[in-house]
């Protein structure tokens, strides 16, 4: 398969500022001059420039690159000067800059044909995917040099009437739409990081493709893992739970993208450091 | 059952505790529309967790082979070529199929109970070998419902998130990684022979010294004889040895056979567990039973070989597994078509034969 006739990059992520600045750990004594506190996704922004930096070490003219925008609502014109230094000062490579209205999220994030939309805040992340836009949750990674995706198995392996019965344990109308939402938006995220991952080998890749599948039973998992392949993604490695508690093993992971569809009330991550 | 899981195992907090009782519903809910007559895995906290890895499940020497002498890129494609081929059966396949006989039996007993054996497939594999792997359990029609594939990275972390109470694995740097972290492990040998074993009652052999028991009296057999030894464990008989990595699986097993006494089926329990050690019962064999009293757990059969070899009785016992921590023991029970488990742990492993292994090797 010729990868440069599919490939139609860059892959576009977005980023909210609050996500990239730790804004609640400013206090009044800090001093106006500093660069804004780190927050949880500038490690993430590393990972993806170091798999930036292998992809075009392997070939200079490389398209299919990962670009990262940033999102402000809602903030004054000090903030704003504030997000542009802080980001020179951590040498953040950021394409682009958009300072917008709460309103105006959705549509930023469409009319920039955005692959992705990363934030901590579960609600924006479930109001993207009902809008069709891929979302996922910017989760509580660590520094290792390798940037780790967690596809949700269950979202791609379930069948229509499985997840229809759902309704019957106490999952709302709207959270079975969110789930089914994000598996239409999933594919096309997936098929980019597919051939973004095909560009390195099984081994020192800086691109690791996980699938969780956290209820189905061994057939949801093989189902999914078949029907990504099938859209070119070849994934690096799999958890089948069926029901065992996730967050142990999502400890182990510590994934920067974790797509999650709309059902789980994942661990508050506002209050994680 | 609550010893038989870790206590940091236990939900950090509401809010946590939420999510997994969500996650639970969601599988319970998908697992009963099924067509199939597959049961639901049971809840971890309570079940007893036994990870296997994929060369224990099944046999892949073949394409071990390919992935040693070719590289992983081509392992993988052999792999996914082969999807559809089910594997051939490995040392654990026995016995995980004998725990699945329990669960039938304990599922019958008490329909609403968790307190199960959970089963893991543990493997180092990439996720594209994975299809293969679950297309083998469909094949054998095997309840493992859950399974973590590493893509290369270590499966020790990844045990602990599991909860396991049992690895087996065929690589012993990772079985030796696993005592150290605490977590029972042993590395499955396939025996010469075949030999035909129970398939209405599990079958679990464990040796007693640096098995089920530290290995204290081990160190002075090794360093200062027999005769210091005998003098030794008469001298101390009422004071328990300490626990070994293996003490907590028997434990297991053991509640799990309370269950079964407690319907009144003690002479056709499904389960059964037999001692099979090279102390002997005159001189040393009193210490032994009073340390497991002391611990409040019984074993069904215990056999004193005062030093003859094990192979043959073995043959005679026909376990599932055997558990061991001396490879001439290993070999000797191979040998005789028994399926052993090495338990990397303790003195024994700086010995061969009774002869420490650095001196032997400067004699060469």
């Amino acid at each position: 398969m010729d990868d440069e006739k599919n490939c139609t990059g860059p892959l576009i992520i977005a980023l909210q500022y609050n996500d990239l600045f730790d804004l609640d750990s400013m206090s009044a004594s800090t001093n106006t001059d500093d660069a804004l506190p780190k927050g949880r996704a500038v490690t993430f922004i590393k990972a993806v420039q170091i798999v930036n930096e292998r992809l075009v070490e392997q070939k200079e003219t490389e398209s299919l690159l990962f670009e990262v925008i940033l999102i402000a609502k809602e903030c004054s014109e000090e903030i704003k000067m504030k997000i542009v230094e802080s980001v020179k000062y951590y040498g953040l490579e950021i394409g682009k800059f958009f300072f917008c209205k709460k309103e105006e999220l959705i549509n930023t994030l469409q009319s920039n044909k955005v692959k992705l939309f990363l934030s901590t805040d579960r609600d924006d992340v479930c109001e993207a995917l009902h809008t069709g836009i891929p979302a996922a949750l910017l989760y509580d990674q660590c520094d290792d040099h390798v940037l780790k995706v967690i596809i949700s198995g269950d979202s791609i392996g379930f069948t229509e009437d499985s997840l229809d019965s759902l309704s019957d344990f106490g999952f709302s109308e709207t959270q079975i739409e969110t789930f089914k939402a994000a598996k239409i938006c999933m594919k096309e995220f997936a098929v980019l990081i597919g051939q973004m991952r095909r560009r390195f080998g099984r081994e020192n890749s800086p691109l690791c493709i996980c699938v969780l599948t956290a209820w189905g039973s061994t057939n949801v998992c093989a189902s999914a893992l078949k029907t990504l392949r099938g859209w070119g993604l070849d994934v690096d490695e799999a958890f089948c739970l069926a029901g065992a508690p996730c967050s142990p093993i999502l400890a182990v992971v510590k994934p920067h993208i974790l797509w999650d569809c709309g059902l789980h009330n994942m661990r508050d991550l506002a209050t994680q450091s | 059952m609550s010893e038989i899981k870790p206590k940091e195992a236990a939900a950090a907090d509401k809010k946590e505790a939420a999510t997994e009782e969500k996650d639970w519903a969601a599988a319970k809910a998908h697992f009963e529309n099924l067509k199939s007559t597959k049961p639901r895995p049971p809840k971890p906290i309570h079940a007893v967790t036994i990870a296997v890895s994929s060369r224990t499940l099944f046999d892949m020497v073949e394409e071990r082979k390919i992935f040693v002498e070719e590289g992983v890129e081509k392992y993988v494609q052999y792999q996914q070529d082969h999807e559809s081929e089910p594997l051939k059966p490995g040392p654990a396949f026995p016995f995980v199929k004998a725990l699945m006989t329990v669960n039938e039996r304990l599922r019958k007993l008490y329909p609403d109970s968790e307190e199960l054996f959970d089963i893991v497939l543990m493997t180092n594999n990439h996720a594209q070998v994975g299809v293969r792997l679950m297309n083998s359990i469909n094949h054998y029609d095997m309840t493992i419902e859950r399974f973590c594939m590493t893509g290369g990275q270590s499966p020790i972390g990844y045990l602990k998130a599991y909860m396991t109470n049992l690895y087996l694995s065929k690589d012993s740097k990772k079985v030796q990684e696993a005592i150290e972290e605490g977590i029972a492990a042993a590395t499955m040998f396939k025996p010469d022979v075949e030999t035909q074993l129970s398939e209405t009652q599990l079958r679990v052999a464990f040796d007693g010294d640096a098995v089920l028991f530290s290995d204290e009296s081990e160190i002075i057999v090794k360093q200062h004889g027999l005769d210091t030894f005998f003098a030794h464990e008469k001298q101390h008989e009422n004071k328990p040895l300490a626990q070994g990595p293996l003490k907590c699986f028997l434990e297991a097993l053991g509640k799990l056979q309370k269950k079964f006494y407690a319907k009144n089926e003690r002479l056709n329990c499904p389960i059964r567990t037999f001692l099979v050690t090279a102390r002997s019962a005159a001189s040393s064999g009193a210490r032994v039973l009073k340390t497991l009293r002391s611990w409040g757990l019984e074993i069904d059969e215990a056999l004193f070989l005062a030093g003859a070899p094990k192979g043959p009785l073995l043959l005679k016992i026909r376990p599932h597994i055997f558990f061991d921590d001396q490879m001439f023991h290993i070999e000797g029970a191979m040998e005789m078509g028994t399926i052993a488990a090495h338990v990397p742990y303790g003195i024994g492993q700086k010995y061969n034969k009774g002869k420490l292994i650095e001196a032997e090797k400067q004699q060469k």
